[in-house]
């Protein structure tokens, strides 16, 4: 009865549109308690297709929806949308920074019928999912040491430090290798990013396009990408920033102080080629791919910085990080008492989470807190702390939330939802909506960690859990 | 493969009218007056056969039935064949006289005095020879005339050996089950479980899971799962999910590797029929399509498992007036059909109802396996307890001495002890390995070559075994520490792998050790009822067991309502009765109650279901709900009830709620017989369990409970029906 004997198969879906390259997996998945934890949770999840990686279409500045949908029909054609229990979509990298991403990323979304999460510009997201899906297990097995993750694409690279699985610290940068673009097979320029442009300035690379550079001068922009990362390690870059160098910080990472044992991963296309390279010690051409990223993987295989970390510390998926993560780590599993005021208004996306209450949060607070969900367009989410908390004290907070929420007529209509982190969602919905008499629509979802996320969706129940998905990350560390 | 005889073609003398024997006995005449009850008072006293009323109540009387028990001939048992309650031979019976019987005549006239005088000085080939000869009521005889050392003596000049992958029985020999059971299923645990045993030198005879979910998408899967193990590892054995035999035949059909196929067996057939769902003609098709398809059907010259216990069929109230020893004895009759691979006994699992303490434990599983052996069975010992029960741990290794100088083919390797589905407590790998040490004994050769390959043992010079650098390294079958540990946190009750010598560190086994006393304390511990008081008005109801004791070795006390009390209870006709007993734990009520009432009370008043003033109960069984129900009308009684403890010391606060739902209106009732396919049918259950701090929340279980009864009561249905009816309400 409390669920921990299901044994049931599940469906994933992985979608990562970066700036270079595309592409999708499907998974499946047990769902099932965890008889130490009694956690409901997702295990043995095994790759059942892996599409071909596409270069990701523009026209002009713009993501190309059509091509991209059609990749999407043709990837997902043998599954039903209202199938997938979890995973996600990530647009990353140069494609988020396109105009119509966010278009896209809901077209996603309505094409998962809302299932999962599709997001885009989400950098420390991307940060996340890219250490989770790259070296956590590396992480997990050397608890004691600090790893540092790149995930070097073609227009970024996210940055997350973690402990013992743990995610701590996050960051981003427009290093990647596709800001500057080569004509296939030599190193006449056919594109130059915003961002290159002003570091060719920065570098005295007077070139543009159609122009040669010569292999000095691409070494010069790959040593001055290269070492821009590698200070985030060593704490070795200038206490002043120049503004070139700020330009291409999306999102600063402070890898800060505390951490001397560090070991450093790449994931990401470079950071995959670089992988590849090192085992194999064979390489494409340069500018195979019309890019600087073979060059920037040799590079890196070259300093001895990054040689040292490369040779020890290998992940096992060789880099292949944004869908592992996306499949492995994004979707959650409630437990299997939550409290469901209505099963019709599922699944639910982009909710915004609003705050923390606990039984100590003043009245006030609370009571605002629910208006403010109440005015949300498409409902809102609360993180509920019930940690050591007694009987009293959870039914004062849920006679406080009820009355916060008799006095807020459009939450009848706006679904609210509470995320607990212990078991106790049941009797929390059961109290709030005294037994189900009142008519305020709130779903409460426990056993579920609300990351320090800005947003959550809800997926469609399955078998008695809901799965839960978070964007909008705010692990950066210092800058958060 | 042997060939099955028909039942119909196995002869059996016509029963006839219970006959009385009886003697003087210094001046006193003693009578007993019918064969079953000579055989009942001639053996030594247990729990079992006194609640059934055939024990002898003294020692004179034990030995004066034991002196006319003496005196009778191997022709007048065979003669005098025991009968069903309606006065049949049954199947087993039968499946029992199925004996050479050209060889019997050899030994018939014999009296029995005189064959067990001849054991303890023929032979082994001789005693090892007998075995066709003998039906299981005259095993259980001679067993009944021995005395300990006798017992070990006897048995131990009999080895019978069998073979599958590996050889099992061959002298010098100490093989082990190794038992991976986990309460979920969870693959994790389990290969946490296998590899901990395999590092352990354990599991040469076989890799066999209890599974906790019976259907045969999960005991394929965990068939195929074993399987993948032991190809990894490598080790020499086989495997066995001990599902049911229905199971097994239909995972066999899908191709799931179903190498050794098992079956639990009574020694009455309404027992083995009604109550394990099994018949003779089932057996005997299993082994036929064993033999034909299994997989080992080239390889093994054996391959079926039976498992057995004394005690099965007095809980079961079908015992047919034969005492536990003799049904024990018939179970070994009907396993000889089928030249197992092994037969594995679990006398001490049951409870206190039929094995209380120790010295019944121990003295059973030595009359057991002196049985098996003398009717050829290559058996296995699992001397085991519960914590309700007055076995312990130091009884368990006694008897696993004895029975080790008695000769047995193998234990069982239960990790640390400790069953983690099935809640009871039975040998472990550290236990095989000290045994193996102190008796001089190794594993089956296929299963040795291989662990001295792995450093698991290492042979000297002069061909003793001795622990290798790694034997107890479990991490030598993950790939990574990480995986080693992502499987740890998948298995409860793992308290550490250090060793010392062969045993678990001293600071592995205290952990052990507490947990069960802390278990064990649960169960002793009085319900407080000032301390139930401060949670609601409760009225007090007293059940027919007076006493602490009377509860824990008579099941049946518990599940009623004293007659004196029962006549003050009225006809309330409430929807809902709450209903609060300790049963086996009452620390699991005083952990709970406080957190699951009040919810509970507040919800069902919320949805205004009307609800009777809650009981209280001393010392009650889960069945106590029935009688409240019908004495109170009550259409649905919630009976909140302590679970029996494991070896978990925080789960020996685990409470469970029973949802008891009367088929009180015809149609209702009507249905339910439809649905289970018993007319008779006059309850059925929802259970709601594992609530305590660690498993479901009390806070959340009273909101679960609620919700569940307002169900129950809207569909009128409870259990299976209750879930099917909502499914298809859900579907259209």
């Amino acid at each position: 009865m409390s669920g921990c004997q299901m044994n049931d198969t599940v469906t994933l879906v992985g979608l990562d549109f970066g700036t270079t390259t595309s592409s999708a997996a499907i998974a499946s998945a047990k769902l099932a308690c965890n008889s130490v934890t009694r956690r409901m949770e997702l295990r043995n999840v095994e790759p059942r297709y892996q599409s071909e990686q596409v270069f990701t279409p523009f026209r002009g500045d713009l993501l190309d929806e059509a091509r991209l949908a059609g990749y999407l029909d043709q990837w997902l054609k043998d599954i039903r949308p209202d199938e997938v229990f979890g995973g996600g979509a990530m647009i990353t990298g140069l494609a988020a920074q396109a105009p119509n991403a966010a278009d896209f990323a809901s077209h996603v979304r309505r094409h998962l019928k809302d299932g999962v999460i599709a997001s885009a510009a989400d950098p420390c997201m991307e940060s996340w999912l890219a250490f989770m899906g790259n070296c956590w297990e590396l992480s997990r097995a050397n608890p004691d040491r600090a790893f540092v993750n790149f995930d070097i694409g073609g227009g970024t690279t996210n940055v997350a430090l973690g402990c013992n699985g743990e995610v701590l610290r996050t960051g981003c940068y427009f290093v990647g290798a596709r800001h500057v673009q080569f004509e296939s097979g030599s190193y006449r320029i056919t594109g130059l990013s915003s961002y290159a442009r002003p570091l060719l300035d920065h570098l005295g690379i007077h070139k543009s396009i159609d122009d040669y550079l010569t292999e000095y001068e691409v070494h010069a922009i790959i040593d001055w990408y290269l070492a821009l990362l590698e200070s985030l390690v060593t704490g070795s870059g200038a206490a002043e920033v120049d503004s070139v160098t700020a330009l291409h910080r999306q999102v600063p990472f402070d890898g800060g102080p505390g951490f001397v044992d560090i070991a450093v991963t790449l994931s990401g296309g470079v950071g995959q080629l670089a992988y590849r390279g090192l085992q194999s010690d064979t390489w494409p051409g340069i500018t195979a791919y019309g890019d600087l990223g073979i060059d920037m993987a040799r590079r890196l295989v070259q300093r001895p910085f990054w040689r040292e970390h490369l040779i020890q510390w290998v992940p096992t998926g060789l880099g292949r990080a944004t869908l592992f993560g996306l499949l492995r780590h994004n979707t959650q599993v409630s437990g299997s008492t939550l409290h469901l005021s209505d099963t019709r208004r599922l699944p639910l996306s982009d909710l915004v989470i609003l705050g923390s209450v606990s039984p100590a949060t003043p009245p006030a607070e609370v009571e605002r807190l629910v208006a403010l969900a109440g005015r949300t367009a498409q409902g809102a989410c609360l993180r509920i702390d019930l940690a050591q908390c007694d009987r009293a004290s959870i039914r004062g907070l849920a006679e406080q939330l009820r009355q916060s929420i008799a006095k807020q007529t459009a939450i009848e209509h706006i679904p609210l939802v509470l995320l607990v982190g212990e078991n106790l969602g049941k009797v929390l919905g059961q109290w709030v909506t005294e037994w189900g008499r009142s008519p305020a629509k709130i779903v409460v979802i426990d056993e579920i960690d609300a990351r320090d996320a800005q947003f959550a969706c809800v997926g469609r129940l399955h078998q008695g859990v809901l799965p839960v998905s978070f964007y909008g990350m705010n692990v950066s560390g210092a800058s958060s | 493969v042997t060939e099955l005889l028909a039942l119909g073609d196995i002869k059996v003398p016509d029963p006839k009218p219970d006959r009385v024997y009886s003697g003087d006995f210094f001046g006193e005449a003693v009578s007993f007056h019918s064969l079953k009850r000579l055989l009942g008072a001639a053996d030594f006293s247990k729990a079992g056969d006194r609640n059934a009323g055939l024990a002898a109540p003294s020692e004179k009387l034990r030995e004066a039935a034991r002196t006319l028990l003496s005196s009778l001939t191997l022709r007048h048992i065979y003669d005098n064949p025991l009968t069903d309650d309606a006065g049949k031979v049954d199947s087993v019976m039968r499946v029992n006289y199925a004996i050479d019987l050209a060889r019997f005549e050899t030994i018939a006239d014999s009296t029995l005095g005189e064959f067990k005088d001849w054991l303890l000085i023929c032979r082994p080939d001789e005693a090892q020879q007998v075995a066709k000869a003998l039906t299981g009521v005259m095993a259980a005889a001679v067993a009944k005339l021995c005395d300990v050392h006798e017992l070990i003596l006897i048995a131990k000049k009999i080895k019978r050996t069998t073979q599958a992958r590996t050889t099992l029985g061959l002298p010098g020999t100490l093989s082990s089950r190794l038992q991976p059971n986990h309460p979920t299923d969870d693959p994790r645990g389990i290969a946490l479980l296998v590899y901990w045993g395999l590092s352990l030198g354990t599991g040469d005879a076989l890799i066999g899971l209890n599974p906790a979910i019976d259907t045969v998408d999960n005991v394929s899967a965990l068939l195929a799962h074993l399987d993948q193990i032991r190809g990894q590892t490598g080790a020499p054995t086989q495997i066995c999910v001990l599902s049911h035999i229905k199971t097994q035949l239909a995972c066999l059909e899908r191709g799931a590797p179903v190498e050794v196929m098992f079956q639990s067996l009574a020694g009455t057939e309404s027992t083995l029929t009604s109550e394990f769902d099994v018949s003779v003609d089932l057996l005997d098709r299993a082994y036929r399509t064993m033999a034909a398809q299994g997989p080992l059907k080239d390889v093994a010259r054996q391959f079926m498992y039976f498992e057995t216990g004394q005690g099965s069929e007095f809980t079961y109230g079908k015992h047919n007036g034969i005492d536990m020893t003799t049904a024990e004895a018939l179970c070994y009759g009907l396993a000889r059909r089928y030249d197992p691979y092994m037969v594995n006994n679990v006398t001490g699992f049951i409870g206190p109802e039929t094995h209380a303490d120790n010295f019944e434990m121990i003295v059973a599983n030595l009359q057991d396996h002196f049985m098996g052996k003398l009717l050829g069975l290559p058996m296995g010992m699992a001397p085991c307890y519960t914590l309700h029960s007055g076995i312990t741990l130091d009884g368990q290794q006694i008897a696993t001495q004895l029975l080790t100088a008695a000769g047995a083919n193998y234990y069982m390797d239960v990790c640390l002890n400790t069953d983690r589905m099935l809640a009871y407590f039975d040998t472990s790998g550290h236990d095989d390995q000290t045994l193996r040490e102190v008796h001089g004994l190794r594993p089956a050769p296929e299963f040795l070559k291989w662990a001295v390959e792995r450093g698991i043992f290492r042979q000297d010079d002069d061909a003793s075994m001795r622990r290798g650098p790694y034997w107890g390294n479990v991490r030598q079958f993950c790939n990574s520490d990480l995986e080693l540990e992502l499987l740890l946190k998948a298995t409860p009750a793992a308290y550490g792998f250090d060793t010392a010598g062969p045993r678990p560190a001293n600071a592995v086994s205290r952990q052990t050790r507490l947990h069960q006393a802390i278990g064990r304390e649960a169960i002793e511990s009085e319900l407080d009822l000032a301390l139930c008081e401060t949670v609601a008005k409760f009225r007090m109801i007293q059940t027919e067991a007076s006493d602490k004791q009377s509860h824990l070795n008579s099941p049946s006390a518990g599940a009623r309502v004293a007659r004196e009390c029962a006549e003050q209870l009225e006809k309330e006709n409430t929807q809902v009765q709450v209903l609060v007993s300790d049963g086996l734990s009452a620390a699991a009520i005083h952990h709970n109650l406080p957190d699951v009432l009040p919810t509970l009370l507040d919800g069902l008043g919320s949805h205004g279901i009307s609800v009777g003033q809650p009981l209280l109960a001393r010392y009650g069984r889960v069945k106590l709900a029935e009688h409240v129900a019908e004495l109170l009308g009550t259409d649905l009684v919630i009976h909140l009830i302590g679970e029996r403890p494991g070896g978990d010391a925080f789960a020996s606060q685990s409470m469970s709620a029973y949802l008891v739902y009367r088929l009180s209106d015809p149609a209702t009732q009507k249905a339910a017989a439809q649905f289970s396919g018993n007319a008779e049918i006059r309850f059925e259950y929802t259970v709601i369990s594992n609530i305590y701090s660690r498993g479901l929340p009390p806070l959340e279980a009273g909101a679960v409970i609620v919700e569940k009864a307002v169900e129950i009561i809207a569909v009128k249905a409870a259990g299976n029906r209750l879930t099917m009816l909502q499914s298809s309400q859900r579907s259209h």
